[in-house]
């Protein structure tokens, strides 16, 4: 018998015997969602008889006749009271739910004007003003019938159409489509909670009542714990999903639900659908078992653990509620995102619109996924760091002041640590966000550069100084050698058609917001030598100066402690981030991979200039592209290819570039900082 | 200043030039010593000399930073869980599961040390009479008391009746009855040619169970040698005031 059985056998039995993993697992999913339901649903029907049973106290103002008057009398949901105040305020203070007010008679065939004044915040108004609505629309029909009458036209003459919807979808596609709006969420959110809780008691639990340990002294090799450890959460997380789906549908199908019935909804879901729906439901939970188990492997306790996955429970609603929003149509991008491409599969299960091709790669991308995720587990728990370490890295309290701790210099450290360089950016990206935007708002066009040098690179140089450390090995600041110097330009002109590609490439999956690109080609396109010179000052030199000194400077003068390859993948990526957050999701890409390519530039030449140069060069050749009426048409029709024939030159002068800067090493002073326990 | 006794027994556990990093703290530092089958070796030092990480770097619960262990010939570093199979190790922080009874929490430590099935029950039912558990050996270990837990602890780690037992502070927080069971233990095992390493703040128990001694000192081996002679080369009347002097003198003073 496989040990990992032994280990799952061991922990079902375990977990089983647990209070709180069986309330999850068993009484939330089958009890607790169908009853709050069917509360939920007589509360609301019983808040709305209760609104009904009562007559809505209304008034009228002005001339009203006694037609009018005869009609709300007549009603019995409406009781008139006379008003002596002013009508604005009896409304505010509720002593009417709303008043009719009537101007005076028009000419014989003219219109009349009444204005209903009711209070939009208030439930009880906003029923008087629906009861006085119909009312007075009563009052239309009867004078439109005495008008028609005179002039002797039959009705039809005012009803030239006449429209009738006819849906062609069958009760239960409705009733799907109802079910598919919400049901993922909640079977993405059950399978998750399912997980949860085992996850940590299976991982930060054993930490806390110090069986790890004992686990450990047996001779069985770490993958078959994690193995027997992980089948067991993902059991319970699809144990979960699969009692929560059917007592769902149980819940439904009894007809318990006086809403849906009374709307003629149908619900009910082919054999078929739900066998793939828990199809799905496998990879889905090994997803989720995996990843909660290694994140909660680095926690020492419980509420640790439950910190540490906080943020991953968060992160997981987002693509799950996808399919509940309008108009997003499911489609292979979609399929391959985590959790929304399951999300949207359930919805389009329960629609009964589901592709087999979609489903496919749904089924294909999640395995893959939880693969990896298994891989991350498993390297977690071969960790002796994330096995004996966890609790906070810091055993010693600091007695410095917060500003001290937050930015001071740690003795013995002239050189930010990752922690610190990546609050730095933080802070300046949330700054930017607020502030500079304001400015380039606010001052337009100069507002850009004055944003950028109040924004990023004051900051920058705010944090070095203030913080103490050391200027030159913090931002880099050493003189390019001149085989540096023309390494990182070669490169930058290689890597420049490279990211044009990658962005034509992408826009295959991403729409492109045209309004905006058309609006930056006026904006960029310059008339005379002078405006030229301005926006290679305004779009080129100043973000070469300023963003290069946040995240070549600071950033990767933080992180080198990191291996390089990760510190440069971390630079590219917050650097994509940071134009996520102030333009489009198209700049994320193109963004990401030019900042790993100038990172490493940076990083193998020891000097920030060597960046501002690339980025001086890569924004400027985009503006004179821009400007120049010859190079535009050559270039610069968005929708279309660039010109491929550019491509294996690009990639000549790419290899050429990393070539030139390979043949000279790493200086000495920027190699990676050796932690003692990391030999 | 070490004793080297001569190769003539085999040497079931070796700590060869042992070293162990956390970070910038160095917590054993080139350790080196064998115990012989049938030896009784008993680890001591004060709170934070690094007994409990070269134990466990002997369990293979922690990797050695440099140099290497080894039990019955099986490197720590090629072949940690074959190290494993040869081992029982105990320690006071280990947990039991509390939601399994004592006899499954056997009966699962026998079947993860690959106890074949059809001896598995017999062997269980072994451990439980050894160590007297047969009272509460279908009470859930959350439920149990301070020294029926150690029972139980002792009967896990042995269901495979391994050649090397590491002890880390076997007795802490038991009562003299319950501490009794471990010395008879010890003895036991002693006699039956188990090779026996254990941490200890009890001079008593070193001097009732040790055939030799080690004394560990910020990371270092400072002392090793039988009890008598600690006590003889410090020139102390007995073993405690041996073991406070050879943690208070200057380092200088003891070469």
């Amino acid at each position: 018998m496989n040990v990992w059985r032994v280990v799952c056998a061991k922990e079902l039995r375990e977990t089983l015997r647990d209070r709180r993993t069986l309330l999850m697992m068993v009484v939330v999913p089958v009890l607790l969602y169908p009853v709050l339901l069917i509360v939920m649903e007589q509360l609301f029907l019983f808040g709305i008889r209760n609104l009904e049973a009562e007559a809505a106290r209304v008034a009228v103002v002005g001339e009203a006749p006694a037609e009018f008057l005869a009609i709300l009398e007549a009603d019995s949901a409406v009781q008139v009271v006379a008003l002596d105040s002013d009508p604005e305020a009896a409304v505010r203070s509720a002593e009417v739910s709303a008043v009719a007010i009537l101007n005076t008679g028009p000419a014989a065939e003219g219109t009349r004007e009444v204005t209903l004044l009711f209070n939009g915040a208030s439930d009880r108004s906003m029923r008087g003003q629906g009861e006085l609505r119909s009312a007075v629309a009563e009052w239309r029909d009867s004078l439109l019938a005495q008008r028609l009458e005179a002039r002797a036209l039959p009705r039809s003459f005012v009803r030239p159409l006449a429209v009738n919807d006819s849906s062609i979808a069958l009760p239960e596609e409705v009733g799907g489509y109802a079910l598919g709006r919400f049901l993922p969420l909640l079977l993405v959110v059950i399978t998750l909670l399912g997980a949860f809780y085992p996850a940590i008691d299976l991982a930060a639990g054993e930490k806390e009542r110090g069986t790890l340990e004992t686990l450990l002294t047996a001779p069985v090799p770490a993958r078959d714990i994690v193995t027997g450890k992980f089948v067991t959460v993902a059991l319970i997380g699809i144990t979960a999903a699969a009692l929560n789906l059917t007592s769902m549908i149980l819940t439904f199908q009894t007809g318990a639900l006086q809403l849906t019935s009374s709307i003629g909804l149908v619900v009910s879901l082919p054999i078929t659908s739900v066998l793939v729906i828990f199809l799905t439901l496998v990879p889905l939970a090994v997803l989720f078992g995996a990843i909660f188990l290694g994140i909660a492997v680095g926690s020492s306790s419980f509420k640790e653990a439950q910190s540490a996955l906080t943020p991953v429970y968060m992160g997981v609603l987002v693509p799950a509620m996808l399919p509940a929003f309008p108009g997003i149509d499911f489609g292979p991008l979609l399929a391959f995102l985590p959790v929304a491409g399951v999300s949207f599969l359930f919805r389009d299960l329960m629609t009964g619109q589901a592709s087999f091709s979609l489903g496919c790669m749904v089924l294909g991308s999640t395995t893959i996924y939880a693969a990896l995720a298994l891989a991350f587990a498993a390297r977690a728990f071969g960790s002796e760091r994330v096995l004996f370490g966890g609790g906070d890295e810091a055993a010693e309290v600091s007695r410095e002041g917060l500003w001290a701790r937050l930015f001071g210099n740690k003795p013995g450290a002239d050189v930010p640590v990752p922690g610190q360089s990546m609050m730095l950016v933080a802070l300046v990206a949330v700054l930017f966000f607020w502030v500079g935007i304001q400015m380039q708002i606010r001052l337009g066009e100069p507002g850009v550069i004055v944003s950028q040098l109040a924004v990023l690179l004051l900051p920058a140089l705010a944090f070095v100084f203030l913080g103490g450390f050391d200027p030159v090995r913090t931002l880099s600041l050493r003189r390019p050698s001149a085989n540096g110097a023309v390494g990182g330009l070669v490169l930058i002109l290689g890597a420049m058609p490279m990211v044009w590609v990658l962005s034509w490439l992408q826009t295959f999956v991403i729409p492109i917001p045209w309004e905006l690109l058309e609006g930056m080609q006026d904006f960029i396109t310059a008339e005379s030598g002078a405006r030229l010179a301005w926006l290679l000052l305004m779009l080129a030199v100043t973000p070469a100066l300023c963003e290069e000194m946040v995240f070549r400077g600071v950033l990767l003068g933080g992180t080198r402690s990191m291996t390089p390859w990760r510190m440069v993948v971390l630079n590219g990526l917050v650097f994509g981030t940071f134009h996520l957050s102030t333009e489009t999701v198209i700049r994320f890409l193109p963004s990401a991979m030019l900042g790993m390519v100038v990172a490493w530039a940076v990083w193998r030449t020891g000097s920030i200039f060597v960046g501002m140069l690339m980025h001086l060069v890569n924004n400027g050749t985009i503006v004179l592209v821009a400007s120049s009426t010859t190079l535009r048409d050559l270039f610069s029709d968005a929708g279309a290819p660039p010109p491929l024939w550019l491509l294996p030159i690009a990639v000549v002068l790419f290899g050429s570039g990393i070539h030139i800067l390979l043949r000279r090493p790493v200086p000495e002073e920027v190699r990676r900082l050796t932690l003692a326990h990391e030999t | 200043m070490v004793s080297r006794t001569v190769e003539t027994q085999t040497r079931m556990i070796r700590f060869s030039g042992l070293t162990k990093r956390y970070g910038p703290l160095t917590a054993v530092r080139d350790l080196s010593l064998s115990i012989a089958e049938g030896e009784v070796y008993a680890l001591l030092g004060p709170n934070g000399a690094g007994k409990t990480t070269a134990l466990r770097c002997l369990a293979t619960l922690l990797a050695p930073s440099e140099g290497t262990a080894s039990v019955g010939g099986i490197d720590v570093r090629h072949d940690p869980v074959a190290v494993r199979r040869k081992l029982a190790f105990l320690a006071a922080s280990m947990g039991l599961y509390e939601r399994l009874s004592a006899r499954e929490l056997i009966s699962y430590f026998g079947r993860l040390h690959g106890v074949p099935k059809h001896d598995l029950r017999p062997r269980v039912e072994e451990m439980i009479e050894l160590f007297g558990i047969g009272d509460f050996a279908d009470r859930l270990c959350g439920r149990l008391s301070t020294g029926q837990r150690q029972r139980v602890s002792l009967a896990r780690a042995l269901v495979h009746d391994p050649p090397a037992l590491i002890l880390d502070e076997p007795t802490l927080g038991l009562d003299m009855l319950s501490g009794q069971t471990i010395y008879d233990f010890i003895a036991t095992e002693r006699t039956r040619g188990k090779a026996i390493l254990f941490s200890t703040h009890q001079m008593y128990e070193v001097d009732l169970l040790a055939s030799r001694v080690g004394v560990l000192r910020g990371g270092r081996l400072v002392a090793e040698g039988s009890p008598s002679e600690l006590v003889a080369r410090t020139g102390e009347m007995n073993l405690a005031r041996a073991f406070y002097h050879l943690i208070t003198q200057p380092l200088e003073a003891l070469r």
